[in-house]
């Protein structure tokens, strides 16, 4: 069997120095930041970090959900991957407690005149302290529940090779793609477009959605390039890394396709209480912000991973996925930096919230690549993977 | 004409040891090598060393031409050529076009895909491959697998190809000839657009005719068809023949009254505000202002500063002097005919609710400019 020839779990560490240096950097830089600029410049950089912690982090359970859903045989051996980038789930609970602490500084429904607003008046049955914390810990504990069950089963499989486990894991994940469909929606309608509670877009959820999963397929690329090139992934090949660049390819589409969507329609209908939102993310400093977003998170994935055999480059696969991942950055920037007014929001204050957000990701991810071994070993479809081909 | 060579062909039990003497035969310079297998070999494409399939480069092309064709043409139709402005967009409202764009790109994509597979690429119209006739595909379709050393450009060394395959121990070593009608000529070039003509002319003049002769069998016409008089539709039941009739002349709608004045100043001196000054008719006035008016006006009337970039006009300011001075009924023309590039609002808003407008306009001039005594 080719499970005997697999590397044996590399030795454990705590971490390396440098990202726990680069953290603690973040750390110090962010309370200077609530110090120096405000609270107000604070909240938005760590809902910014907080939004893509769950986007990142739910993206690599729906890849993980999809290839069981879906009976992927191919994606077996490297779907350690995506189930190790889920360890992120667990860390949603603390920065989404710390998180509730902007509520009454950013969003507009808390503000003292939203229930002279008629408009937010409407929406005090949805948009009230109570209602939202209850929401957003349905949806942390669905998550957290979903990981447990996905990927904590997934690497107890490891030990027992029980192939029941494969059964049980495909059975709950239709389950969880409803339930993430219900969550990723309400996390979206509630943390990001009731910052400016009078904003509609029904779309918005899928919105969130599409780049959830770009960005976490391109982590997952990333992530398996690099066990590869360490030999840490034997028998994935070129063909295996074809097929995630497919997915990211569709996805950028799919990112593009909603993107666009959602904004042609308000541009068309132009009415007052949609596109106030637009104007605030399409004129003045954010003008760039906008065209970049267009540019760079769809055209650039796009063309960059178009031919067959981009996609089975392990470079370009590289360079196409951090770029991406970088867009995913920009993206939840331009989603909620302008709620600050007029001006581009950038300086130091995001940079010391990216290296916190960045680092501390990165911590938990390298952490959780000890987590099991590198491939499903008791996954009874792994040898099936293992001999995927092309052609 | 004798039949020309068209490879040589030889069996072997596996695929491996297909794949094995893949790689010697084409040592000993055999380059034009085809394999026949009952079922797909992973690794083939490379061991044959085939050429990348062109079709993608082919369809990105005539994808991306597509694309910039339809931007152009809707550039062209809507700046150029019908410069027409619709829901307040400029000419030049390009995320409108987006879609065609979209879905043109997909349309020639998938032609190309299509039709550049089955001609450019399958080789339509080469009817079947020789290697059909031959005896070794009987046995390629229950359990052998094939190689065959084809000749390339019409020049191939048949006793050296069978040489090399015997060496690399192939089986049932058989020549295939290619057929001479495999290609088509002249005549059937002919007889098959000659056909597509006759095909084309006869299902377009008998649609032509059959609509002609029977109007369209509608399965169900249960709301379609009702006794009733159509806009813009011939009519038997009245004598003239036309769905709807023009009113006598001299009639006025109810609830109407004619402005007889051509310019707004003599309406200023001839009509008269109905309405009294009471918080019901201030409170109709606004709901009828925010509706109709605030989108361009603004909700205090002083207009909206970034209309002029899209409506390429800009609002009159309803609080500067002039229309402070400006009498009811001059507003009530405004409002009823609108003025210059303002549209007239007397199919949208009632008369009475055109004067409860007025009054409220009245009430916002107060608003912004209020004596010391309001401030009470
Ligand atoms: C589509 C945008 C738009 C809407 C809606 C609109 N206006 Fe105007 N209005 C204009 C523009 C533009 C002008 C200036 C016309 C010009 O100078 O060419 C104007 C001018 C005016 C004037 C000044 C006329 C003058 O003598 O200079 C008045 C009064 C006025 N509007 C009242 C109204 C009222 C009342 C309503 C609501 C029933 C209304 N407008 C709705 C665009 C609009």
């Amino acid at each position: 069997m080719t499970t005997a020839t697999l590397p044996e779990t590399p030795a454990a560490g705590r971490g390396s120095p440098a990202l726990w240096a680069l953290t603690a950097l973040g750390a110090a830089g962010m309370a200077a930041t609530y110090a120096v600029a405000g609270p107000e410049r604070f909240w938005a950089d760590w809902l910014i970090g907080f939004v893509i912690l769950v986007c990142v982090a739910l993206g690599a359970l729906f890849i993980v959900a999809l290839q069981h859903i879906t009976g992927a045989t191919w994606s077996v051996p490297l779907r350690r991957v995506p189930e190790r980038l889920a360890a992120l789930t667990p860390w949603i609970v603390p920065v989404a407690l710390v998180a509730l602490l902007s509520l009454p500084v950013l969003f507009s429904w808390t503000q003292p005149g939203a229930a002279a607003d008629p408009v937010l008046a409407l929406k005090t049955s949805w948009l009230n302290y109570p209602f939202f914390i209850a929401r957003l810990a349905v949806c942390v504990a669905v998550w957290v529940w979903s990981y447990r069950v996905l990927v904590t089963g997934s690497v107890r499989q490891d030990r027992t090779r029980d192939p029941r486990a494969t059964v049980t894991m495909r059975r709950y994940s239709p389950v969880f793609m409803i339930l993430l469909a219900l969550t990723l929606t309400a996390f979206a309608f509630d943390w990001v477009s009731s910052l400016q509670a009078s904003w509609y877009s029904d779309i918005f959820g899928v919105y969130l959605f599409a780049g959830a999963v770009t960005s976490s397929i391109a982590a997952t690329a990333l992530l398996t390039i690099y066990l590869m090139r360490r030999g840490r992934l034997a028998g994935v090949t070129g063909d295996h890394l074809y097929n995630l660049g497919g997915l990211l390819f569709g996805f950028t589409i799919f990112w593009g396709y909603i993107a666009f969507s959602q904004y042609l329609l308000q541009w068309y209908a132009d009415m007052p209480g949609e596109v106030f939102w637009f104007r605030e993310r399409t004129t003045g400093a954010m003008a760039g912000v906008f065209a970049l977003l267009g540019i760079g998170h769809f055209a650039v994935p796009f063309l960059g991973l178009i031919t067959r055999n981009s996609k089975k480059s392990w470079k370009r696969l590289c360079w196409v996925s951090v770029w991406v991942l970088f867009m995913e950055i920009v993206d939840v920037f331009w989603l909620v930096s302008p709620i600050q007014g007029h001006g581009l929001h950038l300086g130091w204050p995001e940079a010391a919230f990216a290296a916190f957000f960045l680092a501390g990701g990165l911590l938990v991810v390298t952490r959780a690549l000890r987590m099991g071994e590198d491939t499903p070993v008791g996954d009874p479809f792994l040898a099936d993977g293992l001999h995927f081909h092309l052609r | 004409m004798p039949e020309s060579v068209f490879g040589v062909v030889g069996l072997f039990d596996s695929a491996d040891a297909l794949m094995a003497a893949i790689p010697e035969v084409r040592a000993r310079g055999f380059r034009n090598l085809h394999a026949y297998t009952p079922y797909p070999v992973h690794g083939m494409d490379e061991a044959l060393d085939l050429p990348k399939s062109k079709l993608g480069v082919l369809v990105f092309l005539i994808g991306s031409i597509a694309c910039v064709a339809a931007f152009t043409f809707e550039w062209w139709t809507s700046t150029r050529a019908y410069p027409l402005m619709t829901g307040g967009k400029p000419y030049n409202g390009w995320p409108g076009w987006v879609l065609v764009m979209v879905e043109s790109t997909i349309l020639f994509s998938t032609l190309t895909t299509g039709i550049g597979m089955l001609f450019a690429f399958n080789k339509l119209p080469y009817f079947g491959n020789p290697m059909l006739g031959s005896e070794a595909i009987a046995s390629v379709t229950r359990d052998r697998f094939a190689l065959m050393a084809a000749s390339d450009r019409g020049a191939l060394d048949v006793a050296g190809a069978t040489e090399a395959l015997r060496a690399v121990g192939a089986a049932a070593l058989e020549v295939v000839y290619e057929p001479d009608h495999a290609r088509p000529g002249v005549g059937w070039w002919v007889r098959t657009a000659t056909t597509i003509v006759a095909a084309s002319a006869v299902a377009g003049f008998g649609t032509w005719w059959a609509i002609r002769a029977y109007p369209t069998i509608k399965p169900m016409v249960n709301m379609e068809v009702q006794p009733r008089l159509d806009a813009q539709r011939p009519d038997a039941f009245f004598a003239n023949g036309r769905g709807m009739q023009r009113p006598p002349d001299g009639t006025v709608p109810r609830a109407s009254v004619p402005i007889l004045d051509t310019v707004p100043d003599d309406a200023g001196k001839s009509l008269m505000n109905p309405l009294p000054v009471t918080a019901a008719v201030l409170a109709r006035g606004r709901a009828q202002f925010n509706l109709h008016c605030a989108v361009c006006h603004d909700r205090l009337g002083t207009g909206h500063p970034w209309l002029d970039s899209t409506y390429q006009a800009f609002p009159v300011d309803l609080q500067t002097g002039p229309i402070r001075a400006a009498a009811d009924g001059y507003l009530y023309w405004v409002i009823s005919q609108g003025i210059r590039t303002m549209p007239g609002y007397a199919a949208d808003i009632s008369p009475d609710d055109r004067w409860a407008v007025v009054r409220y306009i009245r009430a916002l001039q107060r608003s912004q400019d209020a004596p010391a005594r309001d401030l009470k």
